[in-house]
């Protein structure tokens, strides 16, 4: 698969700094995804986690280095907004979902500037809502509404514009296991029914297992031992295949990633 | 759910200190309106004296701050009066004075003879015969003071006889009486002057070429055929114009302080969900754009709250019966039209600055403020 699947993100020699240099957030971050994967992110607090997955969502710029998706290099896109609204969705770790308007209002906000009429977006958002299986609580404000509902609804406003790209920032960083669990179900079915490319942050090595690759950082950059691609070569030490670490059986990264039949 | 419903829906979220926004810029569109309907009733008003008698035109004293302190020499009126290509010129003398309650009554001196051409045939009674003390009362008076014909009333301090009634459609004419001219100059103490003279030209002739030969003739006088000719003898209108420009920009500076203030702790209080909305991919003009629209929302609410206001002032107004003898509040269109382009101006200039502060955040900026 990895042959033949195109690569979505690129990160090359990337660094970030905060605080006018204090605080070096990206040193030198590598790292290809490619077309339909579900990679996670893992590392200790302050390795730079957010800080990446920021700069592939063009919601900040590099001080160095390049950050390519679909080819584009995010330093130079013209209009960051378009790309934003429809390249890439993103789901924060807390929902962030507008507390004045409904679950189905917060989902059609990514569409105002898609070229999509009013009803248009209204039937979108209710059919999205219906695939995170919420389909009966569209006219319910966030709090109205459990915590991983509203990330469920997060999911369905991440994915309004039907983009290729899904960014999810410690998507159940709050909610209890079982909720966490129904979230990464969903991002499972979306990545198997819709081809899906996900981007993944947590920290909670159990969640990542549900990736089919684990990246680990450290300290602003791929914790050593770990190669940028997700060639099954790559596999080894640190860089493990997720599927690997979740099934005893073993067997190889490749087959694991087959065995959702996405790529078929 | 559409992009307006959205603007409108974030204005709902602080009903208080958006309801103490509306009211607050309401006030100065309320003035703008009312004293917009005001003027335009005093500028009616005006344009009916200047027509008194279907005159073409009228002739008062040059430079006059006020019409009423218009004084044209008996030697001007008889000058003009004798020209070949004037037909007739009608001095009328008018004297302000206070009957009853009413402060404010016109009392207007013509010759007798003269009075017909002015207002016609009287309703009732007769017209002024040449005794002193007779009086024609235009019907708004006649009810006002509630006189008939043969009653013995008191204008001021002088008693007169109402031997007459008349109609007109000028508000200030009807709610007056007529006296002999020499009764009023007695009055007033204004022996051999007149207020205004009323001149209809010869037939044939151009009043505009008769009004401008007059104006050389007599350079201490003025002609004037329309209401935008009115400053030239009555600086009132003109400073009553330039109060209403003042009160507008008052209006539009304190309301756009008032809408920035707002938007400002709006935009600030929202910077998070700026930043959710640029993460979902809003770009910076809708943003602006949204900003901009509660900005102009707030103030075109504020706007029709004001005009209801305004309407309700300048009838409040009307109410003291001083006001209401000479004047109509007159609603034209423009008034409305002027409120509601000031209105919008407020609104703009006022969520400039918020809706550019707003453009100005990073997303993440306004992603980390808590």
């Amino acid at each position: 698969m990895s042959d033949t699947a195109p690569t979505v993100v690129s990160v090359r020699d990337v660094h970030k700094a905060y605080d006018d240099g204090r605080i070096h957030a990206l040193t030198g971050m590598n790292l290809d995804v490619e077309q339909g994967e579900w990679v996670a992110i893992i590392g200790p607090s302050g390795c730079g986690k957010s800080t990446l997955l920021h700069l592939i969502a063009a919601l900040d710029h590099p001080d160095s280095g390049h950050v390519h998706v679909y080819g584009r290099d995010l330093d130079v896109i013209g209009d960051a907004a378009a790309y934003r609204r429809s390249v890439m969705g993103l789901v924060f770790q807390l929902h962030n979902l507008l507390p004045t308007l409904t679950a189905v209002e917060n989902i059609e906000l990514p569409m105002f500037g898609s070229g999509r009429g009013r009803h248009e977006r209204r039937s979108r958002a209710l059919e999205l809502l219906d695939l995170v299986g919420l389909a009966d609580r569209a006219n319910d404000r966030p709090t109205q509404l459990s915590g991983g509902q509203r990330q469920r609804v997060a999911i369905a406003r991440a994915l309004a514009n039907d983009p290729p790209l899904l960014l999810a920032d410690e998507p159940t960083g709050s909610l209890d296991s079982d909720a966490g669990r129904r979230i990464l179900d969903l991002i499972a079915r979306l990545r198997d029914t819709r081809n899906l490319t996900t981007v993944m942050v947590t920290h909670d090595t159990s969640v990542a297992t549900r990736a089919d690759r684990i990246v680990e950082m450290l300290d602003g950059r791929l914790a050593e031992g770990q190669g940028a691609g997700a060639s099954p070569g790559a596999a080894t030490g640190r860089l493990v295949g997720a599927r690997m670490l979740a099934d005893p059986a073993g067997g190889t990264l490749q087959e694991s990633r087959h065995r959702g039949g996405r790529h078929g | 759910m559409t992009f307006p419903s959205l603007v409108l829906r974030n204005l709902l979220r602080q009903r208080v200190r958006t309801l103490l926004t509306v009211l607050g810029i309401s006030v100065g569109i309320t003035t703008v309106v009312a004293l917009g309907a005001v003027t335009e009733g005093m500028r009616q008003t005006s344009g009916a004296i200047i027509r008194t008698g279907n005159a073409d035109f009228m002739v008062a004293q040059n430079g006059a701050s006020d019409f009423s302190f218009s004084t044209v020499q008996q030697s001007e009126l008889d000058r003009i009066a004798a020209r070949p290509d004037v037909a007739r010129a009608v001095g009328v003398l008018y004297n302000i004075t206070g009957v009853g309650g009413n402060a404010f009554f016109p009392e207007m001196g013509v010759r007798p003879d003269q009075l017909p051409a002015i207002v016609g045939r009287s309703t009732a009674g007769r017209l002024l015969s040449g005794a002193p003390d007779e009086a024609v009362l235009g019907e708004g008076a006649a009810r006002s003071l509630h006189a008939s014909v043969g009653e013995s009333i008191l204008l001021g301090r002088t008693r007169v006889r109402v031997v007459g009634t008349f109609r007109s459609s000028s508000r200030f004419e009807n709610g007056g009486a007529y006296l002999p001219l020499r009764t009023v100059q007695r009055i007033a103490g204004k022996p051999d002057t007149v207020t205004a003279v009323y001149v209809t030209v010869a037939p044939g002739a151009d009043p505009k070429r008769v009004a401008a030969s007059i104006e050389r003739d007599e350079p201490t006088l003025a002609t004037i055929s329309s209401v935008s000719e009115y400053g030239k003898v009555d600086q009132g209108m003109t400073m009553l114009d330039a109060l209403q420009l003042a009160i507008s920009l008052l209006a539009v500076g304190i309301g756009a302080i008032g809408v920035t203030n707002t938007m400002v702790m709006s935009v600030l209080e929202r910077t998070r969900e700026i930043g959710i909305l640029r993460a979902v991919g809003w770009s910076r003009r809708r943003i602006m754009t949204s900003v901009l629209g509660e900005g102009v929302a707030l103030c075109v609410l504020a706007g029709i709250v004001g005009m209801a206001l305004g309407v309700a002032a300048a009838q409040a107004i009307m109410l003291v019966p001083t006001i209401s003898s000479f004047l109509t509040p007159v609603y034209a269109p423009a008034i409305f039209v002027r409120a509601f382009a000031i209105a919008v101006l407020v609104g703009l200039a006022g969520a400039a600055y918020p809706a550019f502060r707003a453009t100005r955040l990073t997303p993440m900026e306004a992603l980390r403020h808590e």
